[in-house]
């Protein structure tokens, strides 16, 4: 039967059927509906795809609801009729039925004799990408975003042309640049028309955001091909070479064995198996199973299969490489046509060197940031090395004290920024206490006995660190930063710090300044200078060196309870955080020279730098970074015995 | 030492200079004598079988602490490294007994197999059993000699030897002295425990080596027997050792590095490579550390890069210390006084302490007990234990006329005192 | 006679500060010198780069007749070629006795190995007895050396230098901090080693170094200011006005 005849009798029906409702079947929209009626019932994924395309490209005002509509499961049909309505369920038997034409309410009926289309999640996704259109151009700029987000999400072909239909009525200008980036996106992968695509290529060379290289990627695509003679054409992206790393000699092989073209190579546990099968009376292939203990015996065995015809011959090396010598390989284009691959390709360079100058940006923050912790770790350890000689192995662990200060204050203070205000002098305070307590107590008594020193004060590092795990267990503990902290500074796709860093950072220069304010500006870091320099005029000259000590120790220790907090926000609070970073500070210190803050300085920036450097070559790797960074170090001690930052001449000899 | 000092030097024995040589070697004999009279192995069974592994391992801690007092009582390099010299040792051996262990089974399994195994089947049998929990199947270079007992027994020797000479040679050629070597040493430790504990390090990375306890082809053995044997070379090693380093410290080597730990410049204009002789004494007690450990981890069982780790080597110098540095006695005392006080009070052995409310389990608060008895004897008892001999035999240093030096000040050269 | 040990050009800096300015100085085999100038004069750090402690910036420092430059050497290398020196505080190890002191300076092969080795012969240990004989030290020998008076370790230390052999002796201000009756004695240790090398001593003391008798050099912002007998270089007008002037 003709469509036309099927049509008619459809009209018919209609119009005999149509008293029961006032509609107009006549709508064009409705019609158009009836066009698809049969498929559009049917509600298959395959099948659905013209009708959805009928509706968003007709261009009439009603399909915008009639899509949002079927999307709600709103739609549903008059079996006798054919025809499509909107509904509202009003009970279990009655629903409420409006014209889709112009969604007019038609009445309320019985729910009998209409049927409900009910679209299965992918076809109500593929309504949503048609939708997309009318979203793009709806008058409120939040749907419009919307719609972006959707496009960006799951583009298509079709979203193509209703981008460019609205990027010159945008209105705002963020949204109007969005849809224009999106628009030369969707001209990359979409557009026939290869210079229109090679034009937007270009627009986006050394641009290194994700999504431009995920558009990318797949135009450059190539498959791996051989053919007896080299191949003409320009979709040939190049000439491989069995045995480079492109393309292994095995995988080479392995080709032309799948095209049947070369017999298979064996590999061992293969001629193994072959020889098991065909043991017979304790011999296989002219030799006896126990002579089978090297693999040239067991080849020779497995030749002598062959010969009797029972297995299969099998490549040798020689004639594995005569067959490739008799075969070009080469990659062929198969994501786009050639030139638009090679303009991809060309784009594609571009954006990786620009994204090797962002990761290296990247590098250079990471390195900053470890940088600033070393310089916060390292600063207290430096003051009383530097003015005291001291060693002091408990360092870490009056780090260790601070975190877990700040951990036992957000315990009875719960809102995470006034807590850390408050931890953070109080960590100062507990750690100052500390050290000037140990001092006092212990270092003051082993003057002159630097190796005794830096015994003592491990036996404390050891008591504080195991006090420590019986009061607070040996889990990690938490040190939650306030919301401001949370989340990073994203520069683009690559570039990123989180706000923590940034705050350590700040903390780091922070405690620089005031340092060097206190030891050039004040009376206390005249004495201190004077005491470092020479203990014994000090003295002479009333000033009291033992207290300069004291407050000298409990400065550095306190210094020390601070970066403690400032670690614990960004890691986790144990009872042995403090000995991941005695060692890398002991080495700034050294690297640094001793005795001078630059030095510490210019030490932090060193080993941070050297760390994410080698990370940088390794990234799998941490623990090869930092025992590649010691060796380094012990090197580097070699060239510079005193430091980078080193005193010289008599001062040093001192 | 005294003796030495108040009475001209004559040329007799060894041991009849030091009579302290003598009292130790018959006070080491006696007990390994006893030991082994009331051992399982001996039917006596008054001492368990663990309990002689126990006493075996301490044993190899006396001999690295030996080595720790040469290098750090007498030369006064406050070595924190020599406990990573000792495990180096531990793994050298450890290689063969687990390579040897291995390729039995993997012979036997692979011997009922349909053919003969080929050598590369069993090596590569070998090498997925051992390396597999690393997630590799194949043999690292450093496994290369692992198959031959003589080679990984000179590896034992050679290769703490040859890290100790390249690294001292390094730090001493630059002049690094004092805490900054300490440091430095500490470092290197670290170095090699990160190294370690990577999984590509072709040592099994956190996991170690293990199963050292079996002797290989000896499984019928019982291991009361192979604890008594080990127990046995421990005590004899320790003896020779013990005697190696009176040797060494009896004459004028003695006195040229006690020289250098006193005052190493003079020691300079006196004409001696100093640098050269540090290197001698570092090289050295690194072999014996890495013998040591040989000895040591076949008891143990087990060694993985947590024993490397900078923190070992610390409790190594906390030993000497609290044992008397600066006396050969005094190292093997601390040791083996400490060791074994510290597994009582860990094993859960001892009873708890109880302060009215308070419950002090010794498993959590021995650590906390240590690090503070430590501090006391740095600041009272500077001598350690070994003091108390000098207590007893009336021996009292010279007055120093303020000058505070010798191995009782923490071997400290002028020129720091003067700082 | 001719030259031991020859300095010449020799400039050193610390920081910017020149501590020695084109120094040039000689001393002759068998040589007793008095080396005098007022403090920052630079005779330490002179001392210093001769031994090598110091390494100047510029200049050449020859020793023997081989004329062995010294500038590349270790410092127990130098000491091995013949060059001893006593410092101004004394410097023995306390720890051990004279005797043991002693038999380490003795010249011997300084080599770990032969040293490891050694055994005293009789020879030695007559030597050691002689020596201290020399120092007046023969009934302290087993004492430990922290037991001295600050006097007898200097002499100590002077043995020290004797047993060593050196073909030249540099001393840095020997009679500090002695009595008048030590002082005597010590110039005569001094002279009787200066019989058979070269020694040159480092002085503050006019007195002590009129009893010396020997030729003086004067030392002066790192160079030398003035040379010849005692009254010649004190009746020189520089001298004076370093000395006494401003």
């Amino acid at each position: 039967m003709s469509k036309t005849i099927k049509r008619l009798i459809f009209c018919l029906a209609v119009m005999f059927a149509a008293p029961a409702l006032a509609q107009d079947a006549e709508a064009p929209i409705q019609k158009l509906l009836q066009e698809h009626g049969d498929v559009i019932a049917k509600s298959s994924r395959k099948t659905i795809g013209p009708a959805i395309d009928a509706l968003a490209a007709s261009g009439l005002p009603a399909a915008q609801r009639v899509l949002e509509r079927w999307q709600a499961k709103e739609m549903w049909r008059d079996e006798e009729s054919g025809l499509f309505v909107f509904a509202e369920e009003i009970d279990r038997d009655t629903i409420r039925v409006f014209d889709p034409a112009d969604g007019a309410q038609i009445g309320a009926v019985p729910d009998k004799g209409f049927k409900q289309l009910k679209p299965n999640s992918g076809i109500r996704g593929m309504i949503g990408a048609a939708l997309v259109q009318f979203q793009l151009g709806d008058p409120d700029p939040v749907t419009r975003a919307t719609a972006l987000d959707a496009i960006e999400r799951d583009p298509e072909a079709s979203h193509l042309a209703a981008l460019r239909k609205v990027v010159d009525s945008e209105g705002d200008p963020k949204l109007k640049a969005r849809k224009a980036r999106l628009e030369r996106l969707l001209t990359i992968r979409f557009d026939e028309d290869d210079a229109a695509r090679i034009e937007a290529i270009e627009g986006f060379a050394g641009d290194p955001a994700v999504d431009v290289r995920a558009t990318l990627n797949p135009l450059v695509a190539t498959r791996v091909e051989f053919a007896e003679t080299a191949p003409q054409g320009d979709d040939i992206a190049r000439i491989l070479k069995p045995g480079d790393a492109a393309l292994p000699r095995t995988e080479a092989y392995a080709l032309l064995v799948k095209d049947g073209i070369a017999p298979p190579i064996l590999t061992r546990s293969d001629k193994r198996t072959a020889l098991i099968d065909n043991i017979r009376d304790g011999a296989v292939g002219g030799y006896r199973v126990a002579q089978l203990d090297t693999e040239a015996n067991r080849d020779a065995a497995y030749a002598g299969l062959v010969e009797a015809g029972i297995a299969s011959a099998a490549a040798s090396e020689a004639e594995i490489d005569a067959t490739l010598a008799g075969y070009v390989f080469f990659e062929r284009f198969t994501g786009a046509r050639p030139t638009v691959a090679r303009s991809a390709l060309a784009a594609l360079k571009d954006i990786e060197t620009k994204v090797g100058l962002n990761r290296a940006a990247d590098l250079v923050l990471d390195a900053l940031s470890l940088a600033s912790i070393y310089f916060l770790a390292a600063i207290g350890l430096a003051i009383t090395f530097g003015v005291m000689g001291v060693i002091n192995m408990a360092h870490g662990e009056f780090i260790m004290m601070g975190a877990y200060t700040g951990y036992v204050v957000q315990q009875i203070i719960p809102d995470y920024t006034i807590s850390i205000l408050i931890a953070i002098p109080l960590a100062f305070a507990v750690t100052f206490g500390a050290g000037v307590a140990m001092e006092r107590l212990v270092i003051r008594w082993l003057r002159h006995r630097p190796l005794e020193t830096l015994l003592a004060t491990f036996g404390i590092s050891v008591a504080l660190q195991q006090i420590a795990k019986n009061i607070f267990g040996t889990q990690a503990r938490p040190l939650t930063s306030p919301a401001w902290l949370d989340g990073s500074l994203v520069l683009n796709d690559i570039v990123s710090i989180s706000y923590i860093r940034i705050a350590i950072f700040v903390l780091a220069l922070l405690f620089l300044g005031l340092f060097l304010f206190v030891m050039n500006r004040t009376r206390i870091g005249l004495e201190v200078r004077s005491v470092t320099q020479n203990p014994r005029m000090a003295g002479s000259m009333g000033i009291n060196p033992d207290r300069i000590n004291m407050l000298t120790f409990g400065l550095g220790s306190g210094i020390a309870g601070i970066a403690g907090v400032a670690i614990g926000l960004y890691a986790k609070v144990t009872s042995e955080m403090g000995q991941d970073y005695i060692v890398q500070s002991f080495m700034t210190v050294v690297v640094g020279g001793v005795g001078n803050i630059w030095g510490t300085l210019v030490g932090a920036t060193l080993v941070g730098t050297m760390q994410k450097g080698i990370e940088w070559f390794n990234p799998s790797n941490t623990l090869a970074a930092q025992t590649y960074m010691i060796l380094f170090i012990i090197l580097f001690i070699q060239v510079r015995p005193r430091g980078i930052i080193a005193l010289k001449g008599r001062a040093a000899e001192a | 030492m005294s003796d030495l000092t108040l009475s001209p030097p004559a040329r007799r024995a060894l041991v009849l200079r030091h009579p302290s040589v003598l009292v130790f070697l018959a006070i080491l004999a006696l007990f390994t004598l006893g030991v082994t009279l009331l051992s399982e192995g001996m039917g006596a069974g008054v001492i368990s079988t663990s309990f002689i592994k126990t006493l075996g391992k301490t044993l190899c801690f006396c001999l690295v602490a030996l080595a720790m007092d040469l290098v750090w009582g007498y030369c006064g390099i406050l070595s924190l490294g020599h406990m990573a010299f000792f495990g180096l040792g531990g793994y050298a051996i450890g290689m063969w007994l687990m390579y040897e262990r291995t390729r039995q089974i993997v012979a036997d399994s692979l011997a009922a197999a349909e053919l003969p195994p080929t050598a590369q089947e069993i090596s590569d049998g070998i090498a997925s059993q051992i390396f597999g929990v690393v997630g590799a199947s194949e043999f690292p270079p450093i496994w290369s000699l692992a198959h031959s007992l003589p080679l990984q027994l000179a590896a034992v020797v050679v290769v703490p030897g040859l890290l100790a000479l390249v690294f001292g040679w390094l730090a001493f050629r630059s002049r690094v002295t004092g805490v900054y070597l300490s440091i430095l040493t500490q470092a290197m430790t670290l170095a090699l425990s990160l190294y370690l504990f990577q999984n590509d390090s072709g040592l099994r990375g956190n996991n170690g080596l293990s199963g050292l306890q079996n002797l290989p082809g000896l499984d019928h053995v019982p291991q009361a027997w192979v604890s008594l044997w080990f127990f046995w070379a421990s005590a004899l090693a320790l003896g020779a050792g013990y005697l190696f380093c009176a040797w060494l410290v009896s004459g004028k080597f003695s006195s040229v590095v006690r020289a250098i730990r006193d005052d190493e410049a003079r020691v300079r204009f006196l004409g001696y490579p100093v640098e050269a002789f540090k290197l001698v004494v570092f090289t050295l007690t690194a072999i014996l550390a890495g013998i040591a450990g040989a000895l040591y981890y076949p008891q143990a069982g087990i060694i993985n890069p947590a024993e490397v780790a900078p923190i070992a080597s610390i409790y190594l110098a906390v030993w000497v210390a609290i044992g008397g540095r600066g006396r050969l006695y005094g190292a093997v005392i601390g040791a083996a006084f400490v060791s074994l006080l510290s597994t009582w009070f860990t094993g859960g052995q001892a009873p708890d302490l109880v302060l009215g409310p308070l419950r002090i389990q010794w498993v959590d608060w021995w650590t906390v007990l240590l690090g503070l008895s430590f501090v006391a004897v740095t600041l009272f008892a500077p001598k350690g234990i070994g003091g108390l001999v000098d207590l007893i035999g009336r021996i009292k240093n010279p007055d120093r006329h303020g000058a505070d030096l010798g191995p009782d000040a923490g071997a400290l050269r002028e020129r720091e005192a003067d700082q | 006679m001719t030259t031991l040990l020859e300095v010449s050009g020799v400039s050193v800096s610390f920081d910017g500060f020149r501590a020695i300015n084109n120094l040039s100085f000689q001393i002759a085999e068998g040589e007793l010198r008095a080396v005098i100038g007022p403090n920052g004069a630079g005779k330490t750090t002179f001392m210093d780069i001769v031994t090598g402690k110091t390494r100047p910036d510029e200049g050449r420092v020859t020793f023997g007749e081989k004329s062995v430059s010294l500038l590349s050497l270790s410092e127990s290398r130098i000491a091995q070629l013949g060059v001893g020196r006593k410092f101004q505080r004394p410097t023995v190890f306390e720890d051990q006795s004279v005797a043991d002191n002693l038999m380490m300076a003795l010249k011997k092969d300084r080599n770990p190995f032969a040293v490891l080795l050694f055994r005293p012969r009789s020879a030695d240990l007559d030597r050691v007895a002689e020596l201290a004989g020399e120092i007046g030290l023969s009934g302290a020998l087993y004492r430990k050396a922290g037991e001295l008076s600050h006097g007898q370790k200097q002499w100590l230390e002077i043995g020290m230098l004797l047993a060593q052999e050196p073909r030249l002796l540099l001393v840095d201000e020997p009679a500090a901090g002695m009595t008048l009756a030590e002082r005597e004695h010590t110039t005569d240790l001094l002279k009787e080693a200066a019989r058979t090398r070269a020694v040159v001593v480092v002085e503050h003391d006019m007195e002590f170094v009129r009893r010396l008798d020997c030729k003086v050099t004067v030392l002066h912002e790192g160079s030398v200011l003035a040379e010849g007998s005692l009254d010649h270089v004190t009746g020189n007008e520089d001298v004076i006005e370093v000395y006494l002037g401003r």
